[in-house]
């Protein structure tokens, strides 16, 4: 037994004395701690964590600093990253915008043809009786996001159904246009929207 | 015989007393972790102290992650040689509860100077605190953190050690960690919810309420043994999982000798482990094995030399996840098969088996309302000695280990760190029978335990 503890204390020593300093390291956070909800690379596989392979790097940037300041505040934000985003500092934040832009994203896969048709109906030309715009205006015609519109082709369906519903409910209002734009949609439609533009 | 008889009884009363005194109890969720991550409670627990994928990654990362203000220190060449949050990572546990059985339990001295041979201990008891722990739960140095556990047990009135998880973890590739945890109960590393140390609805009990007489060694023999342990651990890919280790025998403040009234293990007991773990959208399966050979002097007057009895285990589990935001539903199960060889000890038999086989599931609304059912069954080889008769309420009528029934709980969580719980166990069978299974006239469903949990973490 002896033998074994001092082999382990060993170990433990020479372990700590080689540690580097994580956490100005962007791409050892990325992998050491945001990996553990959000997948390796940013490929999550639970819908509460959106993924984030391939999103844009100033719409990473706003979130961070949104949930920094508290200014994103949804129940997953607060349950989780209001304590993740405390300590970063801004260098940190681009680096590891930077970091998941550059990975490879998430391929989209289709959902049913009529949600399908009825989404990208909304997708691409809005609502106009309830002066929604059409979502690639902001988004893309391709849904992949540009500066701080975010990439929504690849994500969760459950995750952006979870935002929208946020937006509307008022538990995410950091972002006034879309509070504005979903203010009139149905549930059915929000869903619509979000198999839509997932799938792409 | 009759001796021998005896001796069984005053090593299984002892065997009793040391577990209350020494063992480490019950399942624990802890604030510093949260004051420490800046996360709520449900970032790792569905609801305390279940874990959630995130929270298993935690545990197996050592209890590191960490976003508090730091006290750092580098050295030139820039290696890290402190990192240390600003505020201690502790935190306080109290349980209060209210216990009854559906018959009262016999007086503990009943028969003795005035007290009548049938006298009874008063039935509805009331525990305050039923137990109260003090934790420092968190990082301790880059890459090296504790779960260590310091409790007033209510019961005894004394203040002692409990779950101690010490762990050492770091990153070999983006795909592979790896870590080594000092530990003092086997399967309290463990971070899933079905092995014995952690198992819902089974890891809260009365501390006053009767409890069935036979336990494998990993369900109970080693930790009332008072051990302590080193495992290594890998986890690859957020998938596969595999432990290597050993415990040793460390009683607290004892020296190690012929007057422990606990069995001692001879040198290492090993233990491994290995699991398997898929997760899709938002569920999560498990399936594994762990086991240990532990080989034990009887101690209690005899020498720590010469023949030992040996405990082979094997055992499976799996866990089944579905964490939604409105609903969270689990299932834990795990089965124990153990081999026991007599050599130190008379026994009728030189080798009996204990099987232990456990279920339960539970589900929880919004993570505030929750309901939990589960099964547990104990069975075992029949021994006049090992399982003796003529003990009030801890007897063994017909010398059958068997013991199973149904645990069912209702919880309510108003906050995170708060939890109601209310807990009724139904024995079908007792220490070996339904019916007269002391010997004496106690029935399995006398000991039906109803049981009201008050749980507070700060």
């Amino acid at each position: 037994m002896k033998k074994i503890l001092s082999l382990a204390a060993a170990v433990l020593l020479a372990g700590s004395a080689g540690a580097v300093l994580a956490q100005s390291d962007a791409k050892s956070l990325a992998t050491g701690v945001c990996a553990a909800c959000h997948g390796p690379e940013g490929h999550s596989i639970s819908p509460v964590f959106p993924r984030l392979a391939g999103q844009q790097s100033a719409y990473i940037v706003l979130q961070l600093d949104a949930f920094r300041g508290h200014l994103r505040a949804d129940p997953n934000a607060q349950a989780y990253m209001w304590g993740m985003a405390s300590q970063l500092s801004d260098a940190t934040v681009q680096g590891l915008a930077d970091y998941y832009a550059a990975q490879k994203p998430s391929a989209g896969t289709a959902g049913a043809p009529a949600l399908m048709a009825e989404g990208r109906k909304i997708y691409e030309q809005g609502i106009p009786s309830k002066k929604v715009q059409a979502c690639a205006a902001c988004h893309g015609a391709n849904a992949e996001g540009a500066q701080v519109f975010p990439r929504l082709a690849g994500q969760h369906v459950e995750y952006l159904i979870g935002q929208l519903e946020g937006f509307k409910t008022g538990t995410r209002s950091n972002a006034p246009i879309m509070i504005n734009e979903v203010r009139e949609m149905t549930a059915e439609q929000l869903r619509a929207v979000a198999t839509y533009a997932a799938s792409k | 015989m009759q001796q021998k008889r005896f001796g069984g009884v005053v090593a299984a009363l002892a065997l009793c007393a040391g577990a209350i005194l020494l063992a480490p109890t019950g399942a624990q969720a802890v604030p510093s972790f949260a004051r420490q991550t800046g996360m709520a409670c449900e970032a790792c627990h569905t609801v305390f102290p279940e874990l959630t994928p995130f929270g298993r990654r935690f545990k197996l990362n050592a209890y590191t992650i960490d976003n508090l203000p730091q006290v750092s220190g580098i050295t030139p060449s820039k290696d890290q040689t402190l990192l240390l949050n600003q505020l201690p990572p502790l935190s306080f546990m109290f349980q209060m509860s209210y216990t009854s059985t559906k018959s009262a339990v016999p007086d503990t001295q009943a028969g003795t100077g005035t007290i009548p041979p049938d006298a009874l201990a008063k039935n509805g008891q009331v525990l305050f605190p039923q137990q109260a722990s003090l934790f420092y739960a968190g990082r301790i140095a880059p890459n090296l953190g504790g779960f260590v556990q310091m409790t007033f047990d209510g019961t005894s009135g004394s203040f002692g050690w409990d779950n101690t998880d010490i762990r050492y973890a770091r990153l070999a590739s983006d795909k592979f960690l790896w870590g080594v945890s000092f530990n003092n109960n086997p399967t309290v590393q463990d971070v899933w919810n079905s092995t014995p140390a952690w198992q819902s609805p089974f890891d809260q009990r009365s501390a006053t309420a009767p409890t069935p007489g036979a336990a494998t060694a990993l369900d109970g023999r080693m930790v009332d043994a008072g051990v302590a342990g080193v495992s290594v651990y890998g986890w690859w890919n957020d998938s596969i999982y595999a432990e290597v280790g050993g415990y040793h025998s460390a009683p607290a403040a004892s020296q190690l000798d012929s007057s422990i009234p606990n069995p001692v293990l001879d040198g290492i007991a090993p233990y491994w482990r290995v699991a398997f773990e898929h997760q899709w959208d938002r569920n999560s399966w498990q399936v594994g094995a762990y086991g240990t050979t532990a080989k034990f002097f009887p101690a209690n007057g005899a020498p720590l030399s010469g023949p030992t009895d040996k405990f082979d285990d094997w055992a499976l589990d799996s866990q089944y996840q579905y964490i939604g935001d409105q609903h969270l539903f689990s299932v834990t199960a795990t089965y124990i098969n153990e081999k026991q060889t007599y050599n130190a000890t008379a026994t009728e038999n030189p080798s009996d088996t204990l099987k232990t086989f456990r279920i339960g599931g539970q589900y929880y609304y919004q993570r505030r309302y929750g309901a939990a059912l589960g099964y547990f069954s104990t069975t075992g080889s029949e021994d006049a000695v090992l399982y003796a008769s003529g003990t009030p309420l801890n007897g063994f009528g017909n010398n059958k280990p068997d013991s199973n029934g149904w645990v069912g709980e209702l919880d309510w969580v108003p906050y995170q760190n708060t939890k109601i719980a209310l807990q009724y166990i139904v024995y079908s069978k007792y220490n070996g029978a339904s019916s007269n299974y002391d010997g004496l006239g106690r029935n399995a469903s006398d000991n039906n335990t109803l049981y009201l949990l008050g749980w507070l973490n700060f």
